[in-house]
């Protein structure tokens, strides 16, 4: 992975000052707060039922949950996509609707699933375009611009296919592309949906590790939906567990996975152990007793 | 193709190398195609001139509202085989103007042809919205029911008539570049509206780049992707029907344009925008002056949209094959 | 013995369809000239008119839906057009003979396979017109009343070729007006009627080919150069604000005599170009709208 060369330049967001010691809130109260939010796709159950959670300033954090408890529907609510029909987000204690979208889309960084490219962009082409809160209303890119978007490139590593088209790529180069569009932003907070949901070990590995870094190493703070509970034990300064709508439990890994949680939540029984390397703890799915 | 940063000086010279390319096919057509070296008298040379150079405006919005529309429409509905008529815009245009002709005023024909694209934009809209957002799929849909419907009303007003006002409306549904008697007004107003539209669309580019990659992605960056949606098919149904109320339903040229320009410009839609408005232009110019010198040779006029429409289906063959061996993906 | 009787019932059925092949057969000879009743059916509007001209207006039984003139014909049933025939009509009329000029076959030989002699003319140009005129009198039995026609037309004509005798023949385009989404206007050519008809009124047709009814653009309009325009405007086009907007279509190429001089004449009388009883007044009208000199003569 190649070295942090410094800071480059970059217009509008930027890091925000070394991270800060796991396990210890900074002061001034949480950087991304969501209460009581309520949202339903049309007249239907609500997905999210009363949800409250804190996120801090510098954190890398993984939303877990089992399917259909709202984990994609949350992220999507946190970044402004989609208005809850209750509660409220406020980021660094303003009220999310207060931000307009360009100034909000200079701060927060948003990488979905999978992405396909219909017309035949380019890596470097689909990477600037991360810059486009940035630049004005034609379009009109600076060289600070492309300095930013090098960046990510060289930061994602995929900077050897820069000139290739993005349908041209595996799905983990595609997903880091995408991840170095989001970086490209240079945002404060990026929000990932399953970054890893379809990439072998390695690339799932490289991904996290990716994520930690820009945590430790930019200040940035990295909200991230996982499906898989041990890579987000691994890496993950926060964890929070979403069950039915609501938040089950959140706190660091050995916090939130005990079997006492967790079974309940997934409705199967499982088993904890930890990492004796890592001292992080990991999940052991137990057959179900039937 | 190697990627060039998108700068302002740039655009600059793009446009203006554009407006010049336009300005020496548009002179070009205007002199061949009105012999203006053939004239005895001044007044028979200016005479040609002005008959000409109406003829080449006329093309000129024309193809520059119809090459945008097309691009537009390929933006908005994530379908590279979009054009402008496919939502039905030309089917309303067509009953407005040939209901006008028919049973009104010849005279207030080119409104009330602009009146049925606006209305045919509502229809679609309404049919198309779900709680107040269009999606590609449902706005196909409304197109295509729309579509059929015009066809059968114009069928049933064609049946109806006598056969010298029904060779009449065939010819009009071919699509002709000129009129007998000045056009001046129309013209002017469907050329400022293909000029708004492309400073429109200008503005609009970054958005429809973003959402070609992913919507979820487009609306995190900032863009109101149901905003973008309304306000694109707002703007490209209308001056799809100006065109269409100008000069009749012209084909091919909404489709074939904006593909020749991504073959050579890239999709990146900031510049295809300029691009198109230019490029649209004289592509149907040119046309226009291929179907005035086949007339001048000798044989029967042939109407311009005959011609895009020869042109249309060869290069629609071309489209699916290379289509088909990239397996592009499409949402 | 089974062989036989098969031989004997195709025998019987072959005679029994040329008997009714037989029967079904139009008869050869007009029937006016036997002093059968004689029920006309016409199809095409200038055969109508000459049917009247001749005194046998009482005698047309159906008619198709363009015949209009003289008004005494609306009382008489419609029965499509050559399009479109309304054979149940046609047969419940029972028509001895029916005139029309078409170029499709089939019209004719339908009509015939209905038992009704049907005899084609054709108008295209002036003597196949007055030769029209000669023939449905010898169909119907009334040549007096058709010789007596063609004499008064021909008075009618030599009249205006008398009074256009001593004057300059101007150049005249005979054009229909402006349709949508066309630039194309149609003209007379050489070849047509309307072309002897301007023979007659002292023009010569600025069209210069043999062709029928051409469409030409503009430009050709410049490059003729004709010193008299006439439109004839009729139908949805004869209102006044539609001549208003063909006079100011003809006023942006200045650079023709016609246009220049003031000489672009919007007529909306309809019998300009049907070949019929109105040739004389057709031509009359053409005469003194090209020599304007002529209306201050009084009329002889």
């Amino acid at each position: 992975m190649a070295q942090n060369s410094g800071n480059p330049v970059m217009p509008g967001g930027g890091p925000t000052g070394p991270a800060p010691v796991a396990g210890v809130p900074p002061a001034g109260g949480p950087y991304l707060a969501a209460r009581d939010i309520v949202f339903a796709y049309g007249r239907g159950t609500p997905v999210l039922n009363g949800l409250v959670m804190e996120v801090w300033r510098g954190r890398l954090v993984n939303i877990l949950g089992p399917n259909g408890s709202g984990k994609t529907t949350l992220l999507r609510v946190l970044v402004g996509l989609l208005r809850p029909s209750a509660g409220e987000i406020r980021l660094a204690g303003l009220r999310l609707g207060d931000y307009p979208r360009a100034a909000l889309a200079r701060r927060v960084a948003y990488v979905p699933q999978d992405t396909h490219s219909v017309l035949g962009f380019t890596v470097l082409e689909t990477v600037l375009m991360g810059r486009s809160p940035h630049t004005g209303a034609l379009g009109f890119e600076t060289s600070g611009d492309w300095l930013a978007a090098r960046e990510a490139l060289r930061m994602t590593d995929t900077e050897p296919f820069a000139e290739r088209g993005l349908d041209e790529l595996s799905g983990g180069e595609r997903q880091r592309v995408v991840i170095a569009r989001a970086l490209a932003q240079t945002p404060e907070l990026i929000l990932l949906d399953e970054p890893t949901a379809f990439l072998d070990i390695k690339h799932q590995h490289a991904i996290y590790g990716l994520l930690r870094r820009l945590v430790r190493e930019r200040g940035m703070t990295v909200v991230c939906v996982s499906h898989d509970l041990n890579l987000a034990a691994a890496y993950g300064d926060d964890l929070i567990l979403l069950d039915a709508g609501r938040v089950a439990s959140a706190g660091n890994p050995a916090q939130v996975l005990r079997p006492e949680i967790l079974s309940p939540v997934y409705d199967t029984p499982v088993e904890v152990r930890t990492d004796e390397t890592t001292g992080r703890p990991y999940v052991l799915p137990r057959p179900p007793a039937r | 193709m190697r990627v060039r940063p998108f700068t302002s000086r740039g655009y600059l010279v793009s446009v203006l190398v554009g407006l010049g390319a336009w300005g020496v096919v548009a002179a070009v057509a205007v002199g061949i195609g009105g012999r203006l070296w053939a004239w005895d008298s001044a007044a028979q040379m200016r005479d040609a001139l002005n008959l000409r150079l109406e003829a080449v405006l006329t093309a000129s919005v024309v193809g520059a509202a119809l090459a945008l529309a097309g691009l537009a429409f390929q933006a908005l509905l994530r379908n590279p085989l979009a054009e402008p008529y496919i939502l039905g815009v030309s089917g309303g245009a067509g009953l407005g103007f040939i209901l006008s002709y028919l049973f009104l005023s010849i005279f207030w024909a080119p409104l009330l042809g602009f009146a049925g694209a606006l209305a045919t934009v509502a229809i679609v809209y309404t049919v198309a919205q779900r709680r107040g957002r269009i999606e590609p799929y449902t706005l196909l849909l409304s197109g295509v029911i729309l579509n059929a419907f015009y066809g059968a009303a114009i069928m049933l007003l064609t049946a109806l008539v006598s056969p010298a006002k029904r060779g009449d409306i065939a010819v009009w549904m071919m699509g002709n570049i000129g009129a007998f008697g000045p056009q001046w007004e129309l013209v002017g107003v469907v050329g400022a509206m293909a000029v708004g539209a492309a400073a429109l669309f200008a503005v609009l580019a970054k958005g429809f780049n973003l959402v070609a990659v992913g919507e979820d992605a487009a609306g995190a960056m900032g863009v109101s992707v149901g905003r973008l949606r309304i306000v694109t098919f707002a703007a490209a149904s209308l001056i799809t029907g100006a065109s269409v109320a100008l000069s009749g339903p012209i084909g091919f040229v909404g489709l074939i344009c904006p593909h020749l320009l991504r073959m050579v410009l890239g999709p990146d839609h900031r510049r295809l925008v300029p691009a198109a408005l230019f490029f649209g232009a004289a592509f149907l110019v040119l046309a226009d002056l291929a179907a005035c010198l086949w007339e001048g040779a000798g044989n029967r006029a042939l109407p311009v949209g005959v011609l895009t429409a020869m042109c249309g289906g060869p290069f629609f063959i071309y489209l699916l094959r290379t289509r088909w061996r990239r397996t592009a993906e499409i949402q | 013995m089974r062989l036989k009787v098969l031989h004997l019932v195709l025998v019987a059925l072959l005679a029994a369809a040329f008997a009714a092949g037989c029967t079904d057969a139009a008869p050869s000879v007009p029937p006016g000239a036997e002093g059968k009743p004689l029920r006309i059916l016409s199809l095409t509007p200038n055969v109508t008119e000459i049917l009247f001209a001749m005194g046998l207006g009482d005698r047309v039984v159906g008619r198709s839906n363009y015949c209009t003139y003289p008004p005494e014909v609306s009382s008489v049933p419609a029965v499509g057009d050559t399009l479109q025939l309304n054979l149940q009509e046609v047969i419940r009329l029972q028509p001895t003979v029916a005139f029309l000029i078409t170029r499709r076959s089939e019209v004719p030989r339908r009509l015939e396979g209905l038992g009704i002699r049907t005899v084609p003319l054709e108008s295209d140009r002036m003597g196949q017109m007055l030769e029209a005129i000669r023939t449905i009198g010898l169909e119907t039995g009334r040549a007096d009343a058709a010789l007596a026609l063609l004499a008064r037309l021909q008075a009618d004509l030599e009249a205006v070729r008398g009074r256009v005798a001593g004057l300059p023949r101007a150049k005249v385009l005979f054009a229909f007006p402006m349709t949508v989404g066309s630039a194309r206007i149609m003209v007379a050519g050489r070849g047509t009627f309307v072309d002897d008809l301007l023979g007659v009124a002292g023009a010569e047709n600025a069209y210069p080919e043999a062709a029928d009814w051409p469409s030409i653009g503009p430009q050709q309009v410049v490059a003729l150069a004709p010193q008299v325009v006439i439109i004839n405007a009729t139908g949805e086009d004869a209102p006044p604000d539609r001549a208003r907007a063909i006079r100011r279509a003809w006023d942006s190429l200045p650079s023709v005599p016609a246009v220049a001089a003031g000489r672009v004449h919007v007529l909306t009388e309809a019998y300009l170009t049907i070949p019929g009883p109105r040739i004389g007044q057709a031509a009359r009208l053409l005469a003194e709208t090209i020599h304007p000199e002529l209306r201050r003569e009084p009329r002889p």
